[in-house]
């Protein structure tokens, strides 16, 4: 889209969509909490039935786990795009949705039953975030791959939420629940676009 | 090339300021109300005015379907469009006799209403059930009800807002009940936005047409009960790891299959990766 006409559409006082992706991915014995994090999270948003108000809330825990984590983030991505026409926006959303979800198995596989006491704890746990809001945020709209450019972005994550300006709210985690892991060929074949921190 | 653009743009934003302050009948329909509301309709309608013959709003997705007379060959008498305008007939248009009607103008639609013209209200009673089959649980619509709604009915006549009920708004109805007819709005507003936010300030919860909208879509096992047993995932010979994820939007789908892939246009990707549009080459990652 050329800059023209985004100055024009700014002028002319038409809302701005902005959607964007963040992978996170961390490692470390340390990480596997978080998944509890996770699913409290992913729980609390089914039970509402997918009120944005508490997807929000649980997007916000998300981020504070995730910027007291900071010393474990190996590495990270993002990207996205912004909008001028709801419609479009959404159109993204639903496509982001979609890729997100085909990086991971989303069912378990029962086949291999394995009686064991212990549980591995995972090795990388990569959570990835998409949101879509309204108006403009630098802090989100650029290269999120340095650690000051991510944890700036995860605070500002937050304040969108408090701001109420979030029109949706993704969150996708792998593993799914502790005891599964991700391993480091998995990482490398399914998120290949992060880059070390 | 840059100084003629410039020159060119100020003229034309002077133009803009001069017509914006000039009619400020025309201004506050004319800026914003493009923009918001993108549903395609269900047919390209020419422009004109087609007598309404009858309405009715559906809440379950906020269209309103419209049974218009006059309609040019070839088009349904029967439009829907979720993007409707509405404004009360002058007084001096219903001494001249005329009726409810349409007028399609471009992407803009105003429906014309005299003050007491029912708007059919279909309402749908919406529960949350367990599908026997998957254990998930999921909403279904159980019932649906049928009511009037007056928009401009009574009550307003003579307020400060009088004038306001001429110029084209987006209007969103009042909170359903049943028995009486409805009247008046739940929010009204340039856009269709600004309307939901005045329902939402005065009911404290968006219009239904809004929260269906919103949709909760999760991946993985998170809607199934938890199993007690925690497998131990022998997941190194597998390619992908299990995961789970979640995710809600109360922004509208466009409804274009074609909405073509685009480079995102910030992010921490390297420029190189190419998105086709379709295809059997598959996306290198």
């Amino acid at each position: 889209m050329s800059p023209l006409r985004d100055r024009f559409n700014k002028f002319v006082g038409k809302t701005r969509y902005v959607v964007c992706r963040i992978f996170i991915h961390l490692a470390g014995d340390e990480v596997a909490p978080m998944l509890g994090v996770l699913n409290r999270a992913a729980r609390e948003a089914v039970d509402s039935e997918g009120d944005l108000n508490t997807l929000g809330e649980g997007l916000v825990d998300i981020c504070q786990n995730l910027i007291q984590l900071n010393t474990y983030w190996r590495s990270a991505a993002n990207e996205g795009d912004f909008f001028w026409e709801e419609g479009e926006a959404g159109d993204y959303v639903t496509q982001l949705f979609t890729d997100s979800a085909q990086r991971y198995r989303s069912e378990p596989d029962l086949s291999a039953k394995d009686e064991e006491l212990f549980l591995p704890a995972t090795p990388n746990l990569v959570v990835m975030i998409t949101v879509a809001f309204e108006g403009e945020e630098p802090d989100l709209e650029t290269d999120l791959a340095s650690m000051e450019a991510l944890e700036a972005g995860l605070k500002t994550l937050i304040n969108l939420h408090y701001q109420q300006k979030l029109r949706a709210i993704q969150v996708h985690f792998s593993p799914a629940r502790f005891g599964d892991e991700l391993t480091n060929d998995q990482l490398l074949l399914n998120f290949s676009e992060l880059i070390p921190l | 090339m840059l100084r003629k653009f410039i020159a060119l743009f100020i003229s034309l934003s002077l133009c803009l300021t001069t017509v914006a302050c000039g009619s400020t009948t025309t201004s506050s329909t004319s800026q914003p109300n493009v923009s918001t509301n993108t549903a395609p309709p269900s047919a390209k309608l020419t422009d004109g005015k087609y007598p309404v013959q009858q309405a009715t709003y559906n809440d379950v997705d906020g269209e309103y379907s419209l049974m218009l007379l006059d309609t040019p060959p070839g088009s349904p008498p029967v439009f829907r469009t979720t993007d409707l305008q509405m404004a009360r007939l002058t007084d001096e248009e219903i001494e001249n006799g005329a009726q409810t009607y349409l007028e399609v103008n471009g992407s803009q639609k105003v429906m014309h209403l005299t003050e007491d013209f029912k708007i059919e209200y279909v309402h749908n009673v919406t529960e949350v059930q367990t599908n026997p089959q998957t254990g998930q649980q999921e909403t279904v619509i159980v019932r649906r009800e049928s009511n009037f709604w007056a928009p401009f009915a009574g009550a307003l006549a003579g307020q400060a807002i009088g004038s306001l009920l001429f110029t084209p708004q987006y209007y969103v109805p009042p909170v359903y009940q049943p028995g009486s007819v409805m009247t008046g709005y739940g929010g009204y507003g340039s856009s269709y936005n600004t309307a939901v936010e005045q329902y939402q300030s005065r009911y404290n919860s968006p219009p239904p047409a809004v929260t269906n909208r919103q949709t909760l879509r999760t991946t993985g096992s998170l809607r199934t009960s938890p199993s007690s047993t925690t497998t131990r995932q022998t997941s190194t010979t597998t390619t992908k790891s299990t995961g789970s994820g979640y995710g809600s939007s109360n922004l509208q789908q466009s409804g274009d299959s074609n909405s073509t892939k685009k480079q995102p246009s910030f992010g921490s990707g390297s420029p190189s990766r190419s998105k086709s549009g379709f295809g059997s080459s598959r996306r290198r990652r």
